[in-house]
C-alpha cells in the first residue's frame, strides 16, 4: 500500500514538473504554429526559420506615434517609413532605435515649401529619395537636405488615358535612374519614367487568366463585329499591388485573392516574365478555416521583397503569412498570422528586408514588427545560399543538419538528394528523391545506379541468362520425349 | 479434333484473335472459375498500376487509400459491360446467355491485364527516356483486347461486323444509362435520408422541449 502511495505521488510530481515546463515555453511561444508543406503539398508543423523579436512604434524611436504608415524602406544605412495619416517621412537608423531625420516640408526649386498629402510608397538610392505622394498625384524626387529635385506629374502622353486618375502608390528606381511607379486603377502595368521625368510607357502588365470565360470571349470575339465589340464587357488583368528591385531584376506581386497566375512575378529589363514558363506557385496551397475569425481568409500577395541573399518575401495581407522563398521559388519559411501579440498583425501593409531580419510595417498597429533569424534559419539560409551557386558537396552537411532538427522539410531531403547525386552516391540519392517525393530527381539517380550496377555484374548477369535458357530449353526436350514415350 | 483444356482454350481464345471466340462457342467451352480469377486479376492489376509504380514515372499520394474506386474502375465497370450488353444484344437477336457474356468477355480482357502487370514490372526496372517501350506495350496490349472484345461480341451474339458495331456502341449509352440511374438513385436516396433525418431531428427537439 505505501509503495502504491509513493508511486502515485511520484507520478503526480513527474506531472507537475512535466506540466511546469510546458507553460513556460507556451508563454515565449509565437501566436501561430510555424508550418511548412510537405511533398504532397499538405501543411506540417515545422521549425521556424524566423522568430520575433520586438515590436517598434513611433513613440519608441522618438518619433511620435506613426498613423496608417504605408511602407518602408532600408538604403543600407536608415530605413524610411512612410507615414501617410501624419503626411511625413520618418527616417530612422539601422538598428531601429532613435530618428535621424523627419521630412515634412520640402523645398520647391523656386523656394516655396510644398507639404504632402497622404503618401504611400518610397525608395531611397544615390541619395535621392522618391516619394510616391499619391493624394497629390506626384512622385517627388528630394536629396537629404529636404530640396526638391525634381517633380513628376501625370504624363501628358498620347498612351496614357487622360481620363484616368494619376495616383502613385509605390516607387522604385533602377541603377541607370529609370523611375517606375504602381499607379491605383492603371492594370496596365507599372508607368516607367526616364532620368529626367519623361514617360516612357508602361512595364511589366499581367496577364489575364485563361479562365473558361476568358476564353470563350476570346473566340466569340473572332466572329463579332468592331461595333459590338466595343460595347461588350473587356477582360481586364488586375493591377499590379507591389514590387521591389533586385539588380537587374523587378519583382512585382497582385493583391487578388480571385486571381491565381501571376501573383508574383520577376520582370527582366524587357519586361518579360521569368517566372511565366516555369510552375510556381506562391502562398497558402490550401487555406485552413479560420476558427476565431470564422472564415476562410482570402489570401492577396500585397508586398514583395528581395534580401541581399536572393530571397524572396512575400507579404500575406488576408492571413498575415510571410512567405520567403529562395531565388528558385522553394518555399523556405512561412511565418506571422493574424493576431494581437507580438508576431501577429491586423493590417500589414509592406515588408522590408535587411541581414538577418524582417520588417513589417502594420498600418492598423501602427507599428513595425521585427523578426530575426533563428539557428534553424540560418542553418537553411547557408544552406540554400551554397546550393543555388553550386557547392553541392559543401551543402551536404548543412542540408543533414537541417533534417536533424525537422525531419519535415521538404527542401532539405531534395537538396541532399541533389548533392548525393553530384558526389556518385546514387542509392542514397534515390533514397533521398524518394523521400523528397521528387520523382525526376529519381529518376536521374537511378539511371545512374541502374548503369553503375550493370556494369559491375554484366558478366553474373550474362551467366544467369544463359543458364536459365540453357536449362528451359533441356526442360522442355526431357518433356517432349516424355509426352512423346507416353 | 480441338480437345483442350480449359485452360489451353484460354490460350488459344487469346491467340486466335479472329476465330478463337467461335472454336470456343462450336465446342461449347468456356470457364466460370478461369473469368472470375481473370476478373480478380484485373482489379489487382488495377491496384498495382497506381499504387506499385515506379517511382521513377510518377509519386503516388500514398497517405490515404480507398478501396473503392479500385473496385468500381474494374469490377462495376465489367459488371455493367456485361449486363449493357446482355440486355441490349437480347433485343438485337443476340445468341450469347448472360454466362458467355461474361466468359468471353473476361478472356478478351487478358492481353490489357498481362500488359499492367508487364508495365508496373517493367517500371521498376526503366527510366524516364525509356518509356517509349511501355507506352508500345501498353498500346499493343490495349488494341489486342480492343479486337478480342469485338470478336468475343460478335461470336458470342452470331453476329455480322456491321451490326457488333453498332451493338458495342449501344452497349456502351446502355452502360452510360445505368450508370445515369444510379446517380440519379443515389441522389434520391440521399434526399430520402435528409428528409428522415430532419423531420427526426425537429422531432427530437420538440419532445424535449
Amino acid at each position: 500500500m505505501k509503495r502504491i502511495l509513493k508511486r502515485f505521488f511520484m507520478l503526480i510530481f513527474l506531472f507537475l514538473a512535466v506540466g511546469h515546463t510546458i507553460n513556460l515555453t507556451a508563454v515565449k511561444a509565437s501566436p501561430y504554429i510555424s508550418y511548412n508543406y510537405d511533398r504532397w503539398g499538405d501543411a506540417v508543423p515545422s521549425q521556424a526559420g524566423y522568430i520575433e523579436k520586438r515590436i517598434v512604434s513611433g513613440d519608441d524611436i522618438g518619433a511620435d506615434s506613426f498613423n496608417e504608415p504605408s511602407d518602408i524602406f532600408f538604403d543600407g544605412n536608415n530605413f524610411y517609413i512612410v507615414d501617410t495619416g501624419n503626411n511625413r517621412i520618418v527616417s530612422v537608423d539601422g538598428s531601429l532605435e532613435n530618428v535621424s531625420a523627419i521630412y515634412e516640408k520640402f523645398k520647391m526649386k523656386d523656394g516655396s515649401l510644398t507639404t504632402l498629402n497622404k503618401p504611400e510608397g518610397i525608395f531611397v538610392s544615390d541619395d535621392i529619395i522618391y516619394i510616391a505622394d499619391t493624394q497629390n498625384s506626384r512622385i517627388l524626387l528630394v536629396n537629404h537636405d529636404a530640396e526638391v529635385i525634381s517633380e513628376i506629374t501625370k504624363p501628358d502622353s498620347e498612351i496614357y488615358d487622360q481620363n484616368k486618375t494619376f495616383l502613385p502608390k509605390r516607387v522604385i528606381a533602377d541603377k541607370a535612374g529609370n523611375i517606375y511607379t504602381v499607379l491605383s486603377n492603371i492594370t496596365t502595368g507599372c508607368a516607367m519614367f526616364s532620368p529626367q521625368g519623361e514617360f516612357i510607357g508602361f512595364y511589366g502588365a499581367n496577364r489575364i487568366e485563361p479562365t473558361a470565360e476568358a476564353v470563350g470571349n476570346y473566340f466569340r470575339n473572332i466572329f463579332m463585329s468592331d461595333k459590338k465589340k466595343a460595347r461588350r464587357t473587356r477582360q481586364i488583368p488586375s493591377g499590379i499591388t507591389g514590387f521591389d528591385i533586385k539588380g537587374d531584376f523587378i519583382f512585382t506581386c497582385t493583391a487578388s485573392s480571385s486571381v491565381l497566375s501571376d501573383t508574383v512575378k520577376k520582370l527582366n529589363s524587357a519586361g518579360k516574365n521569368i517566372f511565366a514558363d516555369r510552375n510556381v506557385s506562391f502562398g497558402d496551397y490550401k487555406l485552413k478555416y479560420d476558427t476565431s475569425h470564422y472564415k476562410i481568409p482570402d489570401s492577396s500577395i500585397c508586398d514583395i521583397d528581395i534580401s541581399e541573399n536572393g530571397n524572396i518575401n512575400c507579404l500575406d495581407f488576408g492571413t498575415g503569412h510571410i512567405f520567403q522563398y529562395d531565388e528558385e521559388c522553394n518555399l523556405l519559411f512561412i511565418m506571422g498570422t493574424v493576431a494581437e501579440q507580438t508576431g501577429g498583425f491586423k493590417s500589414p501593409s509592406a515588408i522590408e528586408s535587411a541581414g538577418e531580419n524582417i520588417y513589417i510595417l502594420d498600418s492598423q498597429k501602427n507599428n513595425i514588427t521585427v523578426f530575426t533569424e533563428t539557428s534553424f534559419g540560418k542553418t537553411v539560409h547557408k544552406a540554400v545560399e551554397l546550393y543555388n551557386t553550386g557547392y553541392y558537396a559543401e551543402s551536404l552537411d548543412l542540408w543533414y543538419e537541417v533534417l536533424r532538427r525537422d525531419g519535415n522539410y521538404t527542401y532539405a531531403y531534395n537538396g541532399t538528394a541533389f548533392a548525393l547525386l553530384r558526389k556518385g552516391d546514387y542509392k542514397n540519392s534515390m533514397k533521398y528523391s524518394k523521400l523528397a517525393g521528387n520523382s525526376q530527381l529519381y529518376n536521374k539517380a537511378f539511371e545512374e545506379y541502374r548503369s553503375v550496377f550493370l556494369k559491375e555484374n554484366s558478366a553474373k548477369i550474362f551467366f544467369a541468362l544463359l543458364t536459365t535458357v540453357i536449362v528451359f530449353t533441356v526442360f522442355g526436350k526431357i518433356k517432349k520425349r516424355g509426352e512423346q514415350n507416353q | 479434333m480441338m480437345n483442350l483444356t480449359q485452360k489451353q482454350w484460354l490460350k488459344h481464345a487469346v491467340t486466335h484473335i479472329f476465330e478463337g471466340f467461335e472454336d470456343m462457342r462450336w465446342k461449347k467451352s468456356g470457364s466460370l472459375k478461369i473469368s472470375f480469377f481473370i476478373l480478380i486479376l484485373f482489379f489487382l492489376a488495377e491496384i498495382a498500376h497506381e499504387r506499385l509504380y515506379g517511382f521513377q514515372f510518377y509519386a503516388v499520394y500514398d497517405k490515404t487509400f480507398n478501396i473503392i474506386p479500385y473496385f468500381i474502375k474494374t469490377i462495376v465497370l465489367f459488371m455493367a459491360w456485361t449486363v449493357g450488353n446482355w440486355s441490349v444484344c437480347t433485343v438485337l437477336d443476340g445468341e450469347g446467355t448472360m454466362k458467355n457474356i461474361f466468359i468471353y468477355s473476361a478472356y478478351a480482357l487478358v492481353p490489357y491485364i498481362s500488359q499492367m502487370y508487364i508495365n508496373t514490372v517493367l517500371s521498376h526496372f526503366l527510366v524516364r527516356d525509356e518509356y517509349v517501350f511501355m507506352q508500345a506495350i501498353e498500346i499493343i496490349g490495349t488494341l489486342w483486347t480492343a479486337v478480342l472484345i469485338f470478336s468475343a461480341v460478335k461470336s458470342v451474339h452470331q453476329y455480322m461486323v456491321l451490326k457488333t458495331f453498332s451493338a458495342i456502341f449501344l452497349t456502351v449509352v446502355a452502360m452510360f444509362i445505368m450508370l445515369a440511374l444510379l446517380i440519379l438513385f443515389m441522389a434520391l436516396v440521399q434526399q430520402v435520408y435528409i428528409f428522415i433525418s430532419t423531420v427526426y431531428t425537429e422531432i427530437i427537439y420538440r419532445i424535449r422541449v
